[in-house]
This record gives structure tokens, C-alpha cells and sequence, in this order.
């Protein structure tokens, strides 16, 4: 059984394209519509990655990164974040939180914006679960 | 000491009476005849002085004659004989100021001294007096002149505009800043111009309303209009000013003008550079719009590519419905951008507005339950069939009721339990009102700013920026208005109404 990956997005064809990207290449997806419902299975099944959108109901990526990455039993979980909002506005967001009184994270190891290619996502899973 | 002169050519009488006057004060001087006498008083300037009219050489007569001439403040009196009244009364005539008859009495003497004195201290006084009201005047004069000056000054070099007009309304100042305004010199002008001839017709009637009424407010508060130029021109000013009136009685008019040309100018390249910035909202919308599209296709080739390869029927249905829905998502924003951008005719048809409203509520309902989110309706049943474009009120309610389901799965509250309502009623005025209302998220100040503004989404990848400003335009092109109030964390109310027909049948 390969590695399992967590593919958050409330658009379920982002979702379907990320978990047959997933799939494709020998990992084991799992799917969540909202950071609530990501930030539950995270808890629950500790996947090796997540893939992260940013704009979601219930609970932002914005969000959800923020607690992964502040929580001790999670924060080693990789995260790639592929959103329709740009690098800077996502890294803008988290500073304004960290300066409201929030902890100090990491930035994202990965972030990639939509639209991307089935082969640049294959290629980034690989480089970051380390095959 | 008061000094006199006394001529006379009897050296007794001039001893006897020098005599007489130096006992009573005076300081006397003596000559035996007219041209001795004349020298004494070029000399001594006594202010009085007595002669005698019958003198051999030079008479009296004489003598008074170029005394008048020379200082005509001084006292002559003369002395003379029996039968001299002529003389005497020529002699008066000449400006002596009394006489007295030979012998000179005593009595007679200090009744003359004692008038000519008089009349010396009433001329000095009056003199004094004469001198006090001219420096006074020349005083009063220059005072006069410096605020004169003043005022003039400060009416020249004031920025706004000043005219002011005598009872007719004829021009008597034009200041330059109403010079540069108006374009007209003050030789164009000034004493010539009527107002009526220069000043737009409402700034008249303002003027010419204020002159009826003395009891009214005197000064007129400032507002805008236009004037025309010389050349032309429609000048954008703001225009205050008062009829002047001195008892009752209107004496003149004055206007002010202020040039607004800089601050409109101003106010357009503000206008200008928003519209910029909201272009350039425009394209970042776009571009992040038509980011998700390009990838849901690119998703969908994908996913078809595998389906081929691997002969995976799943795969291919999947991928294809995938594309299919992305094109769905290209062809709501190539038609939110088409019918933001075209003008469309309003068609009023028979149509029934509550069942349009249900019709959208059931439409949405099902998205609405997989968020728990329950719709609730209120119509009024006192709509029946109308007349109203059927197709703005659809797609008004449809994207309005969309965006409150979608605040509601938006809001962080999560105990809180999400609805959304849908009310219709009648309003006055012939118009129907419809009002959607929802306690999600709200909306901030910026985003309530930005609401009608730009093409703006608060929904990621799923809005196109341009829902709620075609329904706006869609609504008011059907002469109704939108407008909403919220509250972040609580919820928003949009209230959209709408003027409509009765139908034949009603």
C-alpha cells in the first residue's frame, strides 16, 4: 500500500483531479470538502501529505495550514498548497495573522497555483515523499 | 500786552490820549501822520488801531484802506470832526470797525476799545475754531481714504469673484477674480453692465427674489451653478451673495463667485484613476477566474488521457463531465461579462412574481440542504399576475438568493443553525418588493465598499466578480432599485424593488 495522501478541496473536480493524479502514481488519496472536515481526518489518519487549497468553506486553508503547523502531533506533515490565489497573497494573509498574535510558521514547502500541469503534481509528490 | 497805533497830526491829542491808554494797559504807539503811521504798523503789527480822518498827506481814509489791504483782521477805528458823518460812513464802508467824534471822550473811547476788542478775540476764536475744522477734516479725510483703500485692496486681491452693483444693477466694482472669471475687463464693465446681462438667470432670480423681500436673510448661502464666460465658456462657480440696503431701501447688490474649475478638474482625474484601479481589479478578477477554468479542462483532459490509455470507461465519463462543467462555468462567465456589458430591452409580460421566487428557491434548495442551510418563504398572497420583466426578476433573485446560501457556508459561526429567507410583498407606488434575507457571515466595511464598485468576489474561484453588478444592472434598467444592509457575523438583507404593470385581466 503506498503512501496516503489528503486531498482538501471544496471543488470536487480539483478533488478528482488530485486524488487520480494520486492515484496514478501508487499513492492512496483521501478526500476532504472543507478545512473542517481535512483538519478531522488529518487528526484521525495521519496521511504522509496533504494537498491544500486555500479558499474553502468551513474553516480556510488559510486556517487549517496555520493549526497543522502549530500542533505538535501534525505540524510534520508535509503540505503542498495548490490554490487559485497567488504565493504572496497567501504568505500576506498568514503575516497578518502572526502579527494579530499568532505563532510564528514555517512558509510552505510547496505552493503551486492553478492551473497546473498532472506532471508538474506527479513530480512534486514524488520529490516530496521522497521517491 | 495789546498793542495800538494811534495817528493823528495834533501832538496833543496824541499825548492826552497816549496817555489815557497806556493807564489802561495798552501798549502805545504814536505817529503824527498817514505814511509814518503806515511804517509803525508794518512794524510794531498792532491789532489796533486809531486815526484820525482829516491829516494833511496821507488821510484816514487812506491809511484804513491799505491797512485793510495789507492785514484785514485788524481794528481801525477813526476819529473825526463835526460834519465828517459822510467820511465816517465811508469809512465804514472800508471795514473800519467803528468811530468816534472829536473830542474823544473818554467813555466814548473804551465803548469803541472795548468793541473792537470783541471783535478781535470772536475773530481769533473763530479763526482758531476755522483752523481746528480743517485739521479735523484733513484728519478725518485721511482716515477716510486708508480704509477706503483698505477695503479697495481687499476686494482686489481677494481669490473669489466679488461684483457689486448699484440699485439697478449696473456694475460699480468687478474685482479681478470675477474679472478673470467672467473674462470681461473693468472697462468692459464697470458703470456700464447690467447683471442681468452677465450673471446666469438663477443667480438673478436668487438676487432679484432676496431684493423683494427686505425682511428676508440678507445673505444668500453659497451654491453651485454655471456661468457663461465671454468666450463662452460654461464655468462651474459656487455663487453666494446679498442685496445691500440702508433703511429698508435696497442701495446695491453684491455677488461672490469662486471658481470651481481646478477643484472639478480635480474631482475627474479622481474619478479617472478609480475607474483605473477598478479596471485593473477587473483583469486580476479575470485572470484568477479563468485560472480555475484552465484547470478544470486541463483536469478533464487529464482525466479522459488516462481513460483512453487504459481503456477505463469511469475515467473517461468522469473526465468528460468534468470539461463539461468547466465549459457550464466559461459560458456563466462569458454571459455575466455579455450581459454586464450589453444594454438590454426590458420585456414586461403576464407573469406571476411568487412563483418565480419559488421556482428559484427550489432551484437552489438542494445545494442549500447539503450545507444544512434551510430556505424559508414568505409571499405575500396578495401578488397574483403583473406585469413585470420575468427574466430580471429571475435572475436577480436567483443570484441573490445564491449569494446568501453561499455567506451561509461561508460563516465561520458554526453553532450557528444557517437560513436563508425569500420574502415578497407589495409596496407603494406600484411597485413590488422582494427581500432575501440571511444570517451568515455578513459583510465588513471593505467588502461592503467594494460591493457595487468593482468587479469584485469574496468566492474564490467559484465567483466571477460580476453576479451581483448584473443584477443591479439588470434592476435598474427596469427602474427598480437594490439595496442591502449587513452586519458582519450576523447576516445580510438585500431588498430589490420593482416598478410593475396590472395585467388586462385585473
Amino acid at each position: 500500500m503506498g503512501k496516503t495522501v489528503l486531498v482538501v478541496d471544496d471543488d470536487p473536480d480539483v478533488r478528482l483531479f488530485n486524488t487520480t493524479v494520486c492515484e496514478e502514481n501508487g499513492y492512496t488519496p483521501i478526500e476532504a470538502a472543507n478545512g473542517e472536515e481535512g483538519l478531522a481526518i488529518l487528526k484521525d489518519k495521519k496521511p504522509d501529505l496533504v494537498i491544500l487549497d486555500v479558499l474553502m468553506p468551513k474553516q480556510s486553508g488559510i486556517r487549517l495550514y496555520r493549526e497543522l503547523k502549530t500542533s505538535k502531533a501534525l505540524k510534520d506533515i508535509r503540505v503542498i498548497i495548490l490554490s487559485g490565489i497567488a504565493k504572496k497573497t497567501f504568505l500576506r494573509s498568514q503575516k497578518a495573522l502572526t502579527e494579530f498574535g499568532g505563532d510564528e510558521i514555517p512558509e510552505p514547502e510547496i505552493y503551486l497555483e492553478k492551473p497546473v500541469e498532472p506532471e508538474e503534481l506527479a513530480e512534486v509528490l514524488k520529490k516530496v515523499l521522497g521517491e | 500786552m495789546t498793542k495800538i497805533l494811534l495817528i493823528d497830526d495834533e501832538p496833543d491829542i496824541l499825548r492826552v490820549l497816549s496817555m489815557s491808554l497806556k493807564a489802561d494797559g495798552y501798549e502805545v504807539f504814536t505817529a503824527l501822520g498817514g505814511k509814518e503811521g503806515l511804517k509803525l504798523f508794518e512794524r510794531e503789527a498792532p491789532s489796533i488801531i486809531l486815526t484820525d480822518i482829516r491829516m494833511p498827506g496821507m488821510d484816514g481814509l487812506e491809511v484804513l484802506r491799505r491797512i485793510k489791504e495789507c492785514r484785514a483782521d485788524t481794528e481801525v477805528i477813526i476819529i473825526t470832526g463835526h460834519g465828517d458823518i459822510d467820511s465816517a460812513i465811508e469809512a465804514l464802508q472800508f471795514g473800519a470797525s467803528d468811530f468816534i467824534n472829536k473830542p474823544v471822550r473818554d467813555e466814548a473811547l473804551s465803548i469803541a476799545l472795548k468793541r473792537a476788542h470783541e471783535k478781535l478775540k470772536i475773530r481769533s476764536q473763530l479763526k482758531d475754531y476755522t483752523n481746528d475744522l480743517e485739521t479735523m477734516c484733513e484728519i478725518a479725510t485721511e482716515e477716510f481714504e486708508r480704509k477706503s483703500n483698505f477695503q479697495a485692496k481687499l476686494i482686489r486681491s481677494s481669490n473669489d469673484g466679488i461684483v457689486a452693483t448699484d440699485e439697478d444693477w449696473n456694475i460699480v466694482i468687478i474685482n479681478p477674480g470675477a474679472q478673470k472669471i467672467f473674462g470681461y475687463s473693468r472697462a468692459d464693465t464697470a458703470g456700464k453692465t447690467d447683471i442681468r446681462a452677465l450673471f446666469p438667470k438663477q443667480a438673478i432670480d436668487i438676487l432679484e427674489e432676496n431684493a423683494r423681500h427686505p425682511d428676508s436673510v440678507e445673505e444668500i448661502p453659497w451654491q453651485e451653478m454655471n456661468i457663461i464666460s465671454k468666450s463662452g465658456e460654461s464655468i462651474p462657480v459656487r455663487f453666494s451673495g446679498a442685496t445691500l440696503r440702508e433703511k429698508n431701501q435696497m442701495i446695491g447688490s453684491v455677488a461672490f463667485f469662486q471658481d470651481l474649475r481646478e477643484i472639478k478638474r480635480l474631482e475627474k482625474e479622481l474619478v479617472n484613476s478609480e475607474r483605473l484601479a477598478a479596471i485593473g481589479q477587473t483583469v486580476a478578477g479575470m485572470a484568477h477566474c479563468i485560472k480555475n477554468i484552465l484547470h478544470g479542462f486541463k483536469g478533464g483532459s487529464y482525466l479522459v488521457d488516462i481513460g483512453i490509455d487504459k481503456n477505463n470507461t469511469d475515467k473517461l465519463k468522469n473526465g468528460w463531465q468534468m470539461i463539461q462543467r468547466t465549459i457550464a462555468r466559461t459560458s456563466d462567465l462569458v454571459l455575466d461579462l455579455l450581459s454586464y456589458s450589453k444594454e438590454r430591452e426590458v420585456e414586461y409580460e403576464p407573469c406571476r412574481p411568487n412563483e418565480i421566487a419559488d421556482d428559484v428557491c427550489e432551484l437552489l434548495k438542494e445545494n442549500a440542504n447539503d450545507y444544512d442551510i434551510e430556505i424559508r418563504k414568505q409571499f405575500s398572497p396578495d401578488i397574483g399576475e403583473i406585469r413585470l420583466d420575468p427574466r430580471i426578476l429571475h435572475r436577480g433573485l436567483l443570484n441573490l438568493v445564491s449569494n446568501a446560501i453561499d455567506a451561509c457556508i461561508f460563516d465561520d459561526g458554526l453553532q450557528k443553525s444557517h437560513h436563508v429567507k425569500v420574502a415578497t410583498a407589495l409596496d407603494e407606488d406600484q411597485r413590488i418588493r422582494f427581500e432575501i434575507i440571511d444570517n451568515g457571515s455578513g459583510m465588513d466595511k471593505d467588502v461592503k465598499e467594494k460591493l457595487f464598485t468593482s468587479f469584485f468576489s469574496t468566492k474564490g474561484p467559484k465567483g466571477t466578480g460580476l453576479g451581483l453588478l448584473v443584477t443591479r444592472k439588470l434592476i435598474e434598467e427596469h427602474r427598480g432599485t437594490i439595496e442591502f444592509e449587513s452586519e458582519e457575523g450576523e447576516g445580510t438583507r438585500f431588498i430589490i424593488r420593482l416598478p410593475y404593470e396590472m395585467t388586462n385581466r385585473e
